[in-house]
């Protein structure tokens, strides 16, 4: 640790970051397949132990950012460093249908990484936070779909990590159990000191858990900075695009969608070759 | 080269118990798919051996080959052959179907292609449980050369996960590939000892016996056999088991340099 202020410690720091995706071409064109920028030329410090709150309409990549934080999805362009080690709470992967929920608890443990010890630590406090109750020795395909949700989101919070990324996992369940895992990471946020990155379409959510706020726009950075201002020009956002007419909005998507677009030059076989020998 | 076929070892060390859970517990949940589970794991191998041997043993009579009868001959083969199979056909798509965790999580990818095998060689021992019982009932009694199937069963195992690597990478490039290995199993079935010896007889078809053993599954079947029936040490094949090696290294390199490539791509070729 440094104990000079005026040099904080970063968590995440994103250098001129893109992810580009690859469009397949309709019909049966001649030209090379187009690509397309999901983030575009992204550059920001979060501070360790800031809850980001990510926000966007859809599409706009936040869950690709998610991706490219997690270390899931490399970038394309730019560079990206993360100090520590980061986890995206995934909520139903993982999950085996035909084993029992107390079975689950393994397989998933184990698919996340977690020791033989840990998981046998973890199991009591699972099965607690989940409320499985008696569906504890039934197998998951027969819960409902908001105790499954449970039963994983659980599980993923026994993880450990400096970063948690939590894409848009508070939206299965029901209000207690939101209210629940929110609680839970209000106390990672307050006692871990963790980092916390939150993906949510609930401004409310995002405005009441988290201290800074990260607008994506069309795969681009509209704002980063404290939470209430960037929710506040989000939510007047969403009102002035709601208020459009549909012809006007479709307008507006095409325009932000060609933005996004690059064409490709084609090129020879060899050439192609080369290129995936590269890199 | 070395940094990626160090990095594939020490990730797949780093995470034994990852890789012992995920197999034991995918193998479990195929157990539970059915209302007899593990009795199925020991009657359709019993049942497909009982028509081979009906067709081949009975049918068009075969006596058997150097000595032994052609039921435990063969059935020792294709307990070979069942380890072998799955662990090609289901390798190619070990990260395929495991493309929902691997977006959603951060993930060691290439431990998927040993969990694939792992799994499919706790099948083998069930396999290996029905080949003793009827090797012994032929009246083949267990000796110290039975030990030598333990460094056979550990050959079969790392060129499976040297083959899968590659497959599992060349699947996701190209999902034909998939299609491709499946459809030449039948013929690798042919071409490998396990129905009859694979050797040519006829006049100016020899040459074609030497090239069959450059098959390395005929280096697994043969050994198996030695240990089994024949009462060989492993050191009976010193040339076949040089060229086999050598072989199991270069696809290991192969298939780390790929996954080592493609790890953090895979999410972009779904």
């Amino acid at each position: 640790m440094n104990n000079n202020e005026n040099q904080k410690e970063y968590a995440v720091e994103m250098h001129h970051v893109s992810k580009i995706y690859r469009l397949k071409k309709a019909g049966k064109e001649s030209r090379p397949d187009d690509r397309y920028y999901a983030l575009r030329n992204l550059s920001l410090k979060v501070e360790k132990g800031d809850v980001v709150g990510i926000l966007g309409t859809n599409g706009s990549g936040k869950s690709t950012m998610a991706l490219v934080l997690a270390g899931i999805a490399d970038c394309d362009e730019g560079s990206l460093t993360v100090n520590g080690e980061q986890a995206l709470i995934s909520i139903n992967t993982g999950l085996n249908a035909q084993l029992t929920g107390e079975e689950n608890i393994n397989v998933k443990g184990a698919l996340l990484g977690l020791s033989k010890k840990r998981i046998d630590e973890i199991k009591e406090e699972v099965i607690e936070f989940a409320e499985l109750g008696d569906f504890l020795y039934q197998p998951v395909k027969k819960y409902s779909s908001g105790m499954k949700s449970r039963l994983g989101f659980s599980i993923s919070l026994a993880l450990d990590p400096d970063i948690f990324i939590v894409d848009e996992a508070l939206s299965v369940g029901d209000k207690g159990f939101a209210n629940k895992c929110l609680e839970r990471m209000e106390q990672l946020r307050d006692e871990k000191n963790k980092t916390i990155f939150f993906i949510s379409h609930s401004l409310q959510q995002v405005s009441e858990f988290c201290k800074t706020g990260l607008w994506l726009d069309a795969g681009e950075l509209m704002e980063f900075g404290d939470i209430d201002e960037v929710c506040e020009h989000y939510s007047d956002y969403i009102d002035r695009y709601n208020g459009l007419k549909n012809a006007d909005k479709k307008k507006e998507r095409d325009e932000k969608f060609a933005k996004r677009l690059i064409h490709v030059e084609k090129l020879t076989l060899w050439e192609r070759i080369k290129r995936v020998v590269k890199g | 080269m070395f940094k990626s076929i160090a990095y594939v070892i020490k990730e797949n060390i780093n995470n034994l118990y990852r890789i012992f859970c995920i197999a034991k517990y995918e193998l479990l949940a195929d157990m539970r798919d059915s209302r007899f589970g593990l009795f199925w794991n020991f009657a359709s191998p019993t049942i497909q051996v009982f028509t081979y041997w009906l067709v081949f043993g009975i049918g068009m009579n075969r006596k058997g080959y150097d000595g032994v009868s052609y039921l435990p001959w063969a059935i020792v083969g294709f307990s070979v052959w069942w380890f072998i199979q799955p662990c090609i056909t289901n390798g190619c798509s070990a990260v395929f179907s495991k493309i929902n965790v691997i977006t959603k999580m951060k993930f060691p990818v290439s431990i998927l292609p040993a969990t694939v095998v792992l799994k499919e060689f706790f099948n083998h021992l069930f396999m290996m449980i029905i080949a003793f019982v009827v090797v012994i009932a032929f009246g083949f009694y267990p000796n110290l050369y039975w030990l030598g199937i333990i460094y056979y069963a550990f050959c079969t195992f790392m060129f499976a996960e040297a083959l899968a690597l590659i497959t599992s990478v060349l699947t996701m490039l190209w999902r034909d590939v998939k299609k491709f290995v499946v459809s030449m199993m039948r013929m690798l079935l042919y071409l490998s000892p396990i129905l009859w010896p694979a050797a040519f007889s006829k006049k100016n078809w020899t040459f074609m016996t030497y090239i069959l053993k450059l098959n390395p599954i005929y280096y697994l079947v043969t050994g198996y056999r030695d240990s089994l029936l024949f009462g060989k040490p492993i050191t009976a094949h010193p040339v076949m088991a040089l060229y086999f090696w050598c072989l199991v290294i270069i696809l290991f390199a192969v298939g780390s340099v790929l996954m080592y490539r493609f790890k953090r791509k895979m999410i972009d070729m779904i």
